[in-house]
C-alpha cells in the first residue's frame, strides 16, 4: 500500500493505492452519490448511481480502484442522464407515505431524488401487493424496499450471520420498449430491482443474532425496529452522543431522545443510532438502551444511611459497569479510608495484564479492532466470541469475508454462528483448561524460532515427533497413445487411415510413504484431522495477523502463565494481540483501582450484593444513576477512553455526592476525568474537551487512546510447562451470557427482558432428555441451584452455560473463578 | 379593488400615492410671527373644533360592545384548531406525520403515535398549548391531509398560561359529522358547502 | 366672631369640598364621555347605567390601591406634593362666589366662604402656590420624566401667571375693586355690561392663560403622556395620584367660575335666572376644556414660551396701556 495522487473533478487528492474511488472521494469531502455501497463491506453494484468517469471510461466508483494519476470526473451529461433515470426508476411505485414512514426525512431515496431533481416519471410498471412482514425485533415493509441489498451485504460481510438473501419478487416484467429507450445502467438496475425482494433465509422469520444492523443501514423505511415503528419522527429526536455501556467494545452510539408523551415532558430514549459506515452495533447495544434508574428522587434518609454504612464498612465491592471517574472516586476513597476494593473480574484482568507486561515491557496490549478488521488471518483464543464481545466477532468476520482471510477459533464450545462466518475458519474445540496448549501451539506455529528463548524452542520441540504415514497421492502421468483415424483425403477424395501420437495427462492414484511431523499439541487440543494441511492452505498469501484473547485466559487457574505466553506471542510472532476485557469498563477499572483479593466483613455493594447496596438497577438501599444517566468516560478494548453523556435526567444521589460527604470532594464526577492516573496511560484532559465522532474518512475521533507505559523487563521469559492431563473432562458447564445479554442492565431494558436459566444446545438437550422450560438442578462442587432449561440453537456441543445477566441467578457462586466447571445436571 | 396599484410605492401619475403639499418652514422671526397670525385668524382652530363637535352631534357611534355584540368573523379566521374526519368513512384524517409539530414556530403542538392493529400509524393523543400558540396557521397550511384546520372559537380566556386543548376537544364528533356539522376549511381544495358533498376535498 | 359665622363657614367649606370633589369625579366621567362621542365612541358603558358608576369604581380603585413610595424619592416631599395641589385648588375657591345670596330657612346665605376685598388677587395667588404640587412632586420623584415635568411646570406656571395677571389688570382698572362680588356687581346691569365687550383682548388672553394654568390641551406639557409618561405623576399611585387629579379638575371648575364672573357677568343681578346663567357659563367653559382636548394638538414647550413672551405679554401690556389711555381721556 502506498500513497498515490489522483484527481477528482480537478482537485488533487491523496489516497491509498487500491482504495475505491468512492472512499477516496468521501474522505476528501467530494460528494459522489451511492446508495448500495457500505464502507468496510464489499461493493454490491445494485444501485449503479455512483457512476463516474475515470480516465475517460465510465466506472462504478464503489468498486473501481484508484490508480496513480487517475483523472476522475464525477459528472458528465451521460452520467447525469443515467442518475436521473436511476432515481426515476427507484421512484416507480414507491409508496408516497413519507408522512408516516419511519425514515422521516433521513431517507436516502428522498435525498437523492431531490438531489437529482426528479420532477416527472417516465417509467411505469404494474405494482404488486407486498404485505409487510414482522420478523420479531425487526419489521420489513417490502413495498418500501428499493433492493439496494445493504442489509444482505452488512449481514454477510460485517455481522457474519448471513441471515438475509433475495427471493423472487413476482409481478410483471418490464416492458420491452424501455430496454431500447432508457439508459443502459438504469435499465440494468431496474431489471435487478424488479426481480427480487429481501427475505430471511430461515423462512418467515429471522434466524440470526438480532443485531439489527440491517435496520441501521436501510436507506429507506423498509427495515425498521418493530418497537420504534410509528412512535416518533426522526427529526424530533435530540441525539445524545454516547458510548455503549454494555461490553468492552465501547461502540459509539447516539441515544435518540424525545419527551415521553404529551403529558410527560421528561426525556425518554426512543432508539439508539450508530455510525453504521464505521461501527456496527450488536443487538444489546441497539435494543438495550432503556436501562435507566427511573423516578429517583433525593432520598436523604437512604443517603444518610449510606454515609453511615460507608463509615462502618471496610470493603467496597463493585462491578465494572461504572465509569472511569467512578472508579477514580472509589480509588480515592480507598486511599483515604483504606477500603478494600473488590472486583474479581477486573482483578484477574489486571493480574493478567501485569503478567503480560513482564514479558513485553508494555503495560497494555498492542492490538486494535481496526487491525483485526484489516487482518487476513485472525485467531481467537479463550473467548466465546459471539456473546463476549460481538464487535470482536464482527471484526473477525469482516476480516474473513473482506480480506479473503482465514482464521482459527479455539474454544471448548462449538459455535455454529462462528462456523458460518467463513469456509476458511477452523474451530478447535479443545477441552477446558487446555488454553495454555493453544498458546503453545500459536508459539509453535508462528513463533520466530530463531529469536525465541532456546528453552522455549526446545520445549516446543518436545511436542513434535516424526511419523511415517502412507498417503494416497494423485499424480499426473503423461501417457502417449497411438490413435488411428480415418481422414478424408481432400485431393483424392478417398478415406485414408492415419495414425497419430497423442499425449494425454492422466490422473493416477499412488500410495506413498512419507515422513510427517506430528504435533502432539494438536492431539491435546482435539484438533480436527488434517489441521496442518488446512492451516497451510489458510496461510497462503497471508500477511497480517491478529489474535483475540478473552476471559477464559484471565480466569484460568494458570492465568499468570497464560499471560506470559500471550506476551511471548506478542513478542515473537507477527500477531497483533487484542484482549477482550469482560465488561464495559473492566480495562479502566483494572488500570485505575488497586483491587483486593479478599473482602472484609462489612461490604458496600455497588451494583452487586453487599451489606449496604448502591444500585443503578433500583434494587438496592440507595439508588445510583445508570450509565445512560451520567456523564463520564469508559475505557474500551481499543484502549480508548471514550466519553459518554447523560441521555436521561436523574434526580437522585450519585457516588460523587457520597464521596463529597465523606470528604473526597469534587463538584462534579467529570472533574475526575482530568485526574485519572497518568502512570496508567490516562491523560490529563478535561471531560468537556473529549470528542466523540467519526470523520468522513472513517477516522475515529473519540476521546483519546491510552498510552502504553514502558517498563523494564527482567529478561526472564521462562514459562511453565504444560500439564497435559489438565483438561477438564466429564459434564461441564460454562459461565457465559446468551446473545443480546451482558449484564442486568441489558435485561432491564424493555425489548430485551428475559429471565435466565441453563442454556444448552440441541444435542445437549436431546442427550439429557430435556426440553425447553424444564427445571434442572445444576450442582457443582461449590453449590447447587435450580434453574429453567433454555434451548439455545446458536451453540453446539455438550457444554451448557449459565448466564450472569440475571441477578436472580447467582451463577458465579457455582464457579471457582474459572469460567468452566464440572457439573452434574438433573431434571427436577 | 385590485391591489396592484397599491403595491407600487413609487409616486407617479398612475400611482395612488402622492406627495403631501408641505409649506416651507418659516426661517425669520417675522415669518414665524406671520405664520402664527395667519394660523390664528384663518380659523384653523375652529375647523378642528367644528369637526369633533359635528361628530358628537351626529352621534354616529362605531363601538361594538364586545361581550354583548360580536362581529361576524371571516371563514378563514385563525382561531382554535379543529381536527377533521373523512366525510366518506368517518376516520380521522390525521395520519400522524408530525409536520404540524415540526413547523410550529412556537413549539406548542405535541402528539403521541403508535402502530395500530392494522399496521397503520395511529395518533393516540394530540395536544396544542393555546397559551403558546400564536395562531399563525402554519400547522393548517402544512397539513397534507387537511386534517388540522382553524375553527371559529376565539375566546380562550383561561386561568393559566398553559392552556391545552387535546384531541377530544378538537376532533369532530361522529354525530356532528353525520349531521353535516363539520365545516370544511374554505382554502386550498375546499368544497362549496351547499352542494351535497360526500367526498373529502384532498387534491391529489 | 360669633359662633354662627364659624358654623356657617365650616358648613360652606364642607359643602364646597364635597361638591367639587364629586364634580371632579363627574368631570372625569364627562370628559371621557365627551371625548368618546367626539371620536365616535361610547365611553364608559358597563358600570352602572351608561357607565355612570364608573366614577365610583375609579374612586374605589384609587382608594384601595397600594400607596407605593418608591425607594429613592425624597419621602416627605413626595408625600406632601399631591396634597399641595389639591389643597391650593380648594383654597382658591374660598374667594369665589358660586351663587348669588339667597335665603334658606330664614337665614341669609352668602355662597362664598370669604368675601375678601382682594378676592381675585387671593385666587390668583393661591393658584400660583398650586405650582408647588407638580414642582415638588416632580423633583422629589427621583425620575427623569418627573423632573422634566417639574421644570416645565415651573416655566409654564410662572410665565402664564404674567399673562393672567396682566390681562386681568385692565378689567380691574375699570372696576376699581379686587373683590369678585364687586366685579360681578359691576356687570349686574345685563348682558351689555359684561366686561368681555369692553375688554375682549383681556378675555382672550386670560382664557388662554387659563389653559396654561390648568395644564390642559393644547398646553398639556407638564404631563404630556407621549413624551414624559405622566410627568410629575409618574411615580405616584393610588389616592396620592388621585389628589393630583382632583386638584386638576377642581382647578378647571374654579377657573371657569373666575372667567365667567370676571368677563361674562357672573350671576348678574343675583336672581335665580342669573344664578343658573352662571352655571351655564361655567359649564360652557368646562366643556370647552374637553372640546379642545378632542380637537387640538399640543404645542411644543418652546412654542408655548414663545407664545407667552413674544405674543401674549406684549398684547397684554398694550391692552393695559390702551385701557389706561381710554380711561384717562
Amino acid at each position: 500500500m502506498s500513497v498515490i495522487t489522483i484527481t477528482i473533478d480537478g482537485k488533487e487528492v491523496q489516497t491509498q493505492e487500491g482504495e475505491f474511488i468512492l472512499n477516496a472521494a468521501r474522505s476528501n469531502g467530494i460528494f459522489i452519490p451511492a446508495i448500495c455501497y457500505l464502507t468496510r463491506c464489499s461493493p454490491t453494484l445494485a444501485c449503479r448511481i455512483c457512476l463516474v468517469e475515470a480516465d475517460g471510461k465510465q466506472v462504478y466508483a464503489c468498486n473501481a480502484k484508484a490508480k496513480q494519476g487517475m483523472n476522475i470526473t464525477t459528472t458528465t451529461s451521460t452520467i447525469e442522464t443515467e442518475k436521473r433515470a436511476i432515481m426515476e426508476v427507484y421512484d416507480v411505485n414507491h409508496p408516497l407515505e413519507c408522512g408516516v414512514c419511519d425514515q422521516s426525512g433521513e431517507c436516502e431515496l428522498q435525498n437523492y431524488t431531490l438531489e437529482v431533481g426528479v420532477d416527472k416519471q417516465t417509467y411505469s410498471i404494474a405494482d404488486t401487493h407486498k404485505p409487510t412482514q414482522n420478523w420479531g425485533l425487526i419489521h420489513y415493509d417490502p413495498a418500501l424496499c428499493i433492493m439496494c441489498e445493504r442489509c444482505i451485504t452488512v449481514c454477510k460481510d460485517m455481522i457474519g450471520d448471513a441471515a438475509l438473501s433475495t427471493v423472487a419478487r413476482g409481478g410483471e416484467n418490464i416492458e420491452a420498449a424501455f430496454k431500447e429507450s432508457m439508459p443502459k445502467d438504469a435499465y440494468a438496475m431496474w431489471n435487478k430491482l424488479n426481480k427480487s425482494l429481501i427475505a430471511p433465509n430461515a423462512g418467515t422469520t429471522l434466524d440470526c443474532t438480532n443485531c439489527g444492523e440491517c435496520t441501521a443501514v436501510c436507506p429507506v423505511g423498509a427495515l425498521v425496529s418493530s418497537d420504534y415503528q410509528y412512535t416518533s419522527n426522526a427529526w424530533e429526536h435530540t441525539q445524545i452522543p454516547a458510548t455503549c455501556a454494555h461490553c468492552s467494545a465501547g461502540c459509539q452510539i447516539s441515544y435518540d431522545i424525545k419527551h415521553t408523551d404529551i403529558t410527560n415532558p421528561d426525556a425518554k430514549i426512543y432508539r439508539v443510532k450508530n455510525e453504521w459506515n464505521y461501527i456496527s452495533l450488536c443487538g444489546a447495544g441497539r435494543y438495550g438502551y432503556d436501562f435507566e434508574n427511573r423516578n429517583v428522587t433525593k432520598n436523604s434518609i437512604a443517603f444518610d444511611a449510606a454515609i453511615d454504612a460507608f463509615k462502618n464498612a471496610d470493603t467496597i465491592a463493585f462491578t465494572s459497569t461504572i465509569t472511569n471517574e467512578e472508579a477514580m472516586i472509589l480509588q480515592r476513597l480507598k486511599e483515604k479510608f483504606g477500603y478494600k476494593l473488590i472486583n474479581e473480574e477486573a482483578r484477574v484482568f489486571k493480574n493478567f495484564l501485569s503478567n503480560y507486561s513482564t514479558i513485553t515491557g508494555e503495560s497494555l496490549y498492542h492490538g486494535f479492532f481496526k487491525e483485526v478488521h484489516s487482518a487476513d488471518f485472525v485467531v481467537s483464543i479463550g473467548t466465546a466470541l459471539k456473546t463476549d464481545n460481538p464487535n470482536a466477532r464482527f471484526a473477525m468476520n469482516n476480516a474473513l469475508s473482506m480480506n479473503k482471510g482465514a482464521g482459527l477459533y479455539f474454544h471448548p464450545i462449538s459455535d455454529p454462528v462462528i462456523a458460518a462466518m467463513s469456509k476458511n475458519l477452523m474451530q478447535i474445540n479443545h477441552a477446558p483448561l487446555m488454553e495454555e496448549a493453544t498458546l503453545y501451539l500459536m508459539l509453535d506455529l508462528f513463533g520466530d524460532k530463531a529469536e525465541m528463548p532456546s528453552e522455549l524452542t526446545s520445549y516446543l520441540a518436545t511436542f513434535h515427533s516424526t511419523k511415517t504415514v502412507t498417503i494416497e497421492e494423485t499424480v499426473d502421468e503423461k501417457v502417449t497413445e497411438t490413435i488411428v483415424k480415418k481422414v478424408l483425403n481432400a485431393e483424392s477424395g478417398v478415406e485414408e487411415e492415419v495414425s497419430e501420437h497423442v499425449t494425454k495427462t492422466v490422473k493416477k492414484k499412488v500410495s506413498k510413504e512419507v515422513e510427517v511431523d506430528e504435533n502432539r499439541l494438536l492431539e491435546l487440543l482435539n484438533a480436527p484431522a488434517g489441521f496442518s494441511e488446512t492451516l497451510t492452505k489458510y496461510l497462503a498469501k497471508k500477511s497480517t495477523f491478529a489474535l483475540i484473547v478473552g476471559s477464559d485466559l484471565y480466569t484460568h487457574p494458570n492465568a499468570a502463565n497464560c499471560a506470559r505466553l500471550v506476551g511471548l506471542i506478542e513478542k515473537y510472532t507477527s500477531f497483533s494481540v487484542t484482549m477482550v476485557p469482560n465488561l464495559a469498563n473492566t480495562l479502566g477499572v483494572a488500570l485505575i483501582c488497586d483491587l483486593d483479593e479478599s473482602a472484609g466483613t462489612k461490604t458496600i455493594g455497588y451494583n452487586t450484593a453487599g451489606n449496604f447496596t448502591l444500585s443503578a438497577l433500583g434494587e438496592g438501599d440507595l439508588d445510583m444513576p445508570a450509565l445512560n444517566q451520567q456523564e463520564g468516560t469508559l475505557t474500551s478494548n481499543d484502549k480508548r477512553v471514550n466519553p459518554t453523556n447523560a441521555a436521561l435526567p436523574y434526580g437522585g444521589y450519585e457516588l460523587n455526592d457520597i464521596a463529597s460527604a465523606l470528604g473526597v470532594k469534587e463538584a462534579l464526577t467529570v472533574d475526575y476525568t482530568s485526574q485519572l492516573p497518568l502512570n496508567a496511560g490516562f491523560k490529563a484532559v478535561e471531560f468537556d474537551t473529549l470528542p466523540n465522532y467519526y470523520t468522513n474518512a472513517g477516522e475515529e475521533v473519540r476521546g483519546y487512546v491510552l498510552e502504553s507505559q514502558r517498563s523494564e523487563v527482567s529478561g526472564d521469559e521462562s514459562v511453565q510447562p504444560l500439564d497435559e492431563k489438565y483438561g477438564l473432562k466429564g459434564a461441564l458447564v460454562y459461565l457465559a451470557n446468551p446473545v443480546l445479554q451482558f449484564t442486568s442492565f441489558t435485561a432491564a431494558s424493555h425489548q430485551l427482558q428475559e429471565s435466565g436459566g441453563l442454556y444448552g444446545s440441541t444435542s445437549f438437550m436431546n442427550s439429557n432428555g430435556l426440553s425447553a422450560g424444564d427445571s434442572v438442578r445444576v450442582r457443582t462442587s461449590l453449590g447447587e441451584m435450580v434453574v429453567v432449561f433454555i434451548h439455545d440453537s446458536k451453540i453446539n456441543g455438550d457444554i451448557p452455560y449459565l448466564p450472569t445477566f440475571d441477578s436472580k441467578i447467582n451463577s458465579q457462586a457455582l464457579f471457582g473463578g474459572y469460567r468452566f466447571s464440572n457439573v452434574s445436571i438433573e431434571k427436577v | 379593488m385590485h391591489s396592484e396599484p397599491l403595491n407600487d410605492r413609487n409616486v407617479s401619475e398612475q400611482s395612488p400615492y402622492f406627495y403631501v403639499d408641505i409649506e416651507t418652514y418659516p426661517t425669520t422671526s417675522w415669518d414665524k410671527f406671520k405664520q402664527v397670525v395667519k394660523r390664528t385668524f384663518k380659523g384653523e382652530l375652529f375647523v378642528g373644533l367644528w369637526v369633533v363637535m359635528r361628530e358628537m352631534i351626529k352621534f354616529d357611534i362605531h363601538t361594538v360592545q364586545y361581550p354583548k355584540e360580536k362581529l361576524p368573523i371571516g371563514p378563514r379566521y385563525r382561531a382554535v384548531h379543529k381536527l377533521l374526519r373523512l366525510w366518506e368513512s368517518g376516520y380521522e384524517r390525521c395520519i400522524g406525520c408530525g409536520l404540524c409539530e415540526k413547523i410550529c414556530i412556537s413549539d406548542c403542538i405535541r402528539m403521541d403515535t403508535k402502530i395500530d392493529e392494522n399496521s397503520r400509524k395511529e395518533v393516540t393523543e394530540y395536544s396544542i398549548n393555546l397559551g403558546r400558540c400564536i395562531f399563525c396557521g402554519y400547522c393548517a397550511e402544512v397539513c397534507p391531509e387537511l386534517a388540522i384546520v382553524h375553527g371559529q372559537r376565539y375566546e380562550n380566556g383561561s386561568e393559566q398560561r398553559a392552556h391545552f386543548v387535546i384531541k377530544d376537544d378538537m376532533l369532530t364528533p361522529l354525530d356532528w359529522l353525520t349531521s353535516g356539522q363539520q365545516a370544511e376549511f374554505p382554502g386550498f381544495g375546499a368544497i362549496t358547502p351547499n352542494e351535497s358533498v360526500t367526498k373529502t376535498p384532498l387534491a391529489y | 366672631m360669633d359662633m354662627a359665622f364659624i358654623i356657617e363657614t365650616i358648613a360652606k367649606i364642607v359643602v364646597i369640598l364635597l361638591v367639587f370633589s364629586a364634580l371632579a369625579g363627574l368631570g372625569t366621567y364627562f370628559e371621557r364621555k365627551v371625548l368618546a362621542f367626539m371620536q365616535r365612541r361610547l365611553g364608559p358603558m358597563h358600570v352602572g347605567p351608561f357607565g355612570l358608576l364608573q366614577v365610583a369604581a375609579d374612586g374605589i380603585k384609587l382608594f384601595t390601591k397600594e400607596d407605593i413610595i418608591p425607594q429613592n424619592v425624597v419621602k416627605p416631599i413626595f408625600k406632601i406634593a399631591p396634597v399641595i395641589t389639591a389643597a391650593t385648588a380648594f383654597m382658591a375657591a374660598a374667594a369665589i362666589p358660586f351663587w348669588p345670596e339667597f335665603t334658606a330657612f330664614g337665614y341669609k346665605v352668602h355662597p362664598i366662604v370669604a368675601d375678601i376685598n382682594v378676592g381675585i388677587l387671593y385666587v390668583l395667588g393661591i393658584m400660583a402656590i398650586g405650582l408647588y404640587g407638580p414642582l415638588l412632586g416632580g423633583m422629589a420623584s427621583a425620575n427623569k420624566f418627573s423632573l422634566i415635568s417639574a421644570a416645565r411646570s415651573a416655566a409654564v406656571f410662572i410665565s402664564y401667571e404674567v399673562i393672567s395677571g396682566l390681562s386681568l389688570l385692565a378689567p380691574l382698572m375699570m372696576v376699581g375693586s379686587l373683590s369678585l362680588i364687586d366685579i360681578n356687581n359691576y356687570q349686574a346691569g345685563g348682558i351689555g355690561n359684561w366686561i368681555v365687550w369692553s375688554q375682549p383682548v383681556a378675555f382672550i388672553l386670560f382664557w388662554i392663560a387659563a389653559f396654561a394654568e390648568t395644564g390642559r390641551t393644547p398646553f398639556h406639557l407638564i404631563a404630556n403622556d407621549h413624551e414624559i409618561i405622566d410627568g410629575f405623576g409618574t411615580e405616584y399611585s393610588g389616592m396620592r395620584w388621585g389628589l393630583f387629579f382632583i386638584g386638576e379638575y377642581a382647578n378647571m371648575f374654579f377657573i371657569s367660575f373666575v372667567i365667567a364672573i370676571i368677563f361674562l357677568g357672573g350671576f348678574g343681578d343675583g336672581s335665580i335666572a342669573g344664578a343658573f346663567q352662571l352655571l351655564l357659563k361655567v359649564s360652557f367653559f368646562f366643556f370647552f376644556f374637553l372640546w379642545t382636548r378632542a380637537a387640538w394638538p399640543d404645542v411644543r414647550p418652546d412654542q408655548l414660551m414663545w407664545l407667552c413672551w413674544k405674543v401674549l405679554m406684549p398684547l397684554a401690556v398694550v391692552n393695559i396701556v390702551i385701557t389706561g389711555l381710554v380711561m384717562m381721556f
